[in-house]
């Protein structure tokens, strides 16, 4: 009789125990940040065409010393998207002069386009590259080039219009 | 007499297994900010299908209840010591079964949540926060951790 009233407690103490038991299990994640500087873009140098003939298109390629040039700082060695906003003509007043087949590249060392600069491929598509590291500093050079098509009536005058480069860590 | 009360209690060991090993959970993927830029804060929100944090959990049985809760950090550590405000809003936490008709459901993520397992035994909750680099912030890649722990009562 002893022995059953002894059982009987530990059955009990059991079960109670099994009602109030919790489960508890974590998972883990990490958060995390790239710091980098802020980006700065100056114009280097405008794509200037200089005179074009009525009638004749004229091209300046990205390596030429007449290619437009953009000067961009950042932070050393961190990966950058390369995005252009290309203008589809050349302005004056209500006249358009036709501008098409862009090309660039970038320089990761020098702002120097005749030597180590590395083609862009598309110009209309995202170019991934990085800063290079002079010195320590983030520097990039991109340059562009393109074609102008005046037309054989095309109106004398000063044609102009912007291109747009965008940087953008990733 | 003693035979059937061992048994017994040896039916009931079997038939109670701990109720540890019925619920999981799981990170799926780093609530991350990537690239930010000195002295401009940057913001995930729970929504960001790339940059958000993602835990996974699996509960016993429909109607379980659970709780949720984080330890959250308050800084990042990155190089040479250096340290990154981190912060969580009322809404940076969402939980959703992962039965069709499961309703999302935002949290605070600092605050213990309850919920009850209504349509699936299983969910995701997202996480997403906000840095606030210092306009001289060091640059390079900062990090902590996050823990989200599940408890059954």
């Amino acid at each position: 009789m002893r022995l059953f009233t002894t059982v009987s407690v530990a059955v009990l103490a059991s079960l109670s125990l099994a009602g109030f038991a919790t489960a508890q299990t974590s998972g883990t994640i990490n958060a995390k940040a790239l710091v980098r500087q802020p980006i700065t873009i100056t114009n280097g140098q405008d794509l200037d065409f200089g005179i074009v003939i009525q009638g004749t298109a004229k091209s300046i390629s990205e390596t030429a010393a007449a290619a437009g040039r953009f000067d961009a700082t950042g932070t050393a060695n961190a990966n950058v998207n390369v995005n252009f906003t290309l203008p589809a003509n050349l302005i004056s007043g209500a006249n358009n002069l036709p501008i098409g087949t862009w090309t660039g590249c970038f320089n990761q060392a020098a702002a120097v386009n005749t030597v180590g600069c590395t083609t862009i491929a598309s110009m209309a598509a995202t170019t991934p590259t990085a800063f290079g590291n002079v010195a320590g500093a983030g520097r990039l050079w991109v340059f562009v080039g393109a074609t102008v098509t005046p037309g054989v009536a095309q109106a004398v005058g000063t044609y102009t219009n912007t291109v747009t480069l965008t940087l953008t860590y990733f | 007499m003693r035979r059937p009360l061992i048994l017994a209690l040896i039916a009931l060991a079997i038939e109670s297994p701990p109720c540890s090993a019925q619920l999981v959970v799981q990170g799926v993927r780093d609530l991350d900010f990537g690239p930010v830029i000195q002295g401009i804060a940057a913001t995930v929100t729970t929504a960001d299908p790339l940059r958000s944090g993602q835990f996974y959990f699996k509960t016993p049985a429909l109607g379980t209840r659970i709780r949720i809760q984080f330890t959250l950090p308050t800084q990042l550590n990155g190089p040479s010591g250096a340290t990154m405000p981190i912060t969580f809003g009322a809404t940076d936490a969402m939980a959703k079964g992962t039965a069709p008709a499961s309703i999302p459901a935002s949290f605070n993520p600092a605050v213990a949540a309850t919920f009850t397992m209504t349509t699936s035994v299983d969910a995701n909750v997202w996480l997403g926060g906000r840095v606030t680099p210092a306009a001289n912030q060091r640059v390079g890649a900062y990090s902590n951790t996050v823990i989200m722990t599940v408890t059954i009562f």
